[in-house]
């Protein structure tokens, strides 16, 4: 009877030893709001082709970012995701920038349209703890206040309209850190994509 | 203060004992899904997870900015990798560090209660607490930009999970012991 039961004591053992690597790495987990894939899709709805521009950034380049957008980016690589139409004429572009912040990266879907303006502004990327203020910041609508807005334009005045004693600290500060991402990403794609605009020549 | 016998212990601390370590495991399994998830089970994954990309040097860009430019298929478009910085990090370890603490000390509890050998029950006893201190070591180690420290990360990953079964077994071998000193339960 003792072996039996020592026996069922070994079985109850095997699932531990199955999943024994179980220690490697205990991660705050980002979550993905909306997949790189389906904000590119939903927010370039006329794109027949899709493209992928990286711009590695130069000296020259950098520098003008720092002054425009008081930030340095943290890769030297920028993606640009750009759709056409069937003629090739460019339909739109979308980027993905990205704050870090004291709870995790943040990063939003900005999609712009071929004269620069904002098209739409959707949130990508929270992780576990921020999720709840972020979805509560988005339910106030403030992401659509950001739309027709260009490079230099004073970004912060899509949050004029928040209710901030009522929101609460935390939704309102990730409400900034959106207008942020969009100021940063309005001055990349200024000046590491505009000036090459597809179909006139690079 | 000497040492007690979880064999000669009162039922109650038996079960008590058994289904801890069950609800632990039960834990670890979701701990292993979750690594898998977001680290991945691969040194060179789990290195990427931790190990910083270069900083950006203004002094090494090349003086205009260069592009390259592909056509997209979203369909087979990668998720991004998941990374730890350091920030996250510093979270991360004020919780889990103490957490590993305070599981590991309730091992040793155990452990004190199994009769084993010293040498073997100390053994048990230091590995339990450094599994905890080696896996956080080696991320520090890999956001230090040492990536060769993911087998250090997962190898306390496997201490760890050792610990965890060999108490397990001297716990169950303990608490179904027969005999004429085990307790009411046996």
């Amino acid at each position: 009877m003792t072996h039996l039961r020592l026996s069922g004591g070994a079985a109850l053992a095997v699932p531990a030893l199955l999943f024994a690597p179980l220690h490697t790495a205990h991660i705050t987990p980002t979550v993905v709001l909306v997949k790189q894939a389906d904000a590119i899709r939903s927010t370039l709805p006329n794109a027949a082709h899709f493209f992928l521009r990286t711009v590695s950034i130069g000296r020259a380049d950098y520098g003008r970012i720092k002054q425009m957008a008081s930030y340095t980016p943290h890769d030297d690589q920028v993606k640009f995701y750009y759709g056409t139409d069937s003629d090739g004429a460019l339909t739109g572009t979308v980027l993905f920038p990205q704050v870090n912040t004291q709870h995790g990266p943040f990063e939003i879907g900005l999609t712009l349209r071929p004269d620069g303006s904002v098209a739409q502004v959707v949130v990508t990327k929270a992780t576990v703890e921020t999720k709840p203020w972020v979805e509560a910041a988005i339910k106030t609508g403030f992401l659509d206040e950001f739309q027709g807005m260009h490079a230099g334009d004073d970004v912060t005045k899509a949050l004029e309209g928040l209710d901030k004693d009522h929101l609460g600290a935390m939704p309102t500060f990730y409400a900034d850190v959106t207008a942020k991402a969009v100021q940063r990403g309005l001055v990349l794609y200024q000046v590491l994509f505009a000036p090459h605009l597809p179909g006139q020549g690079s | 203060m000497g040492l007690y016998s979880l064999r000669r212990c009162d039922p109650s601390v038996k079960l008590a004992t058994v289904l801890f370590l069950l609800v632990v495991g039960y834990a670890y399994i979701f701990a292993f899904l979750m690594v898998k998830q977001w680290a991945g089970l691969s040194p060179s994954n789990v290195a990427a997870t931790y190990v910083p990309k270069p900083t950006v040097e203004e002094s090494m860009l090349s003086a205009q900015s260069e592009s390259k430019t592909q056509p997209l298929d979203l369909s087979s478009m990668k998720a991004e990798k998941h990374t730890v910085n350091t920030q996250l990090l510093i979270q991360d370890s004020h919780i889990h560090i103490l957490m590993f603490a305070i599981v590991a000390a309730l091992e040793t509890l155990i452990i004190l209660g199994l009769e084993w050998r010293p040498a073997w029950r100390n053994t048990v006893i230091t590995a339990a607490f450094a599994a905890g201190a080696l896996d956080f070591s080696g991320q520090w180690l890999m956001k230090a930009g040492l990536g060769g420290f993911s087998y250090l990360t997962i190898g306390a990953g496997w201490l760890m999970t050792a610990v965890y079964v060999v108490v397990l077994l001297g716990t169950l071998k303990a608490v179904l012991a027969r005999g004429a000193d085990a307790g009411r339960i046996a």
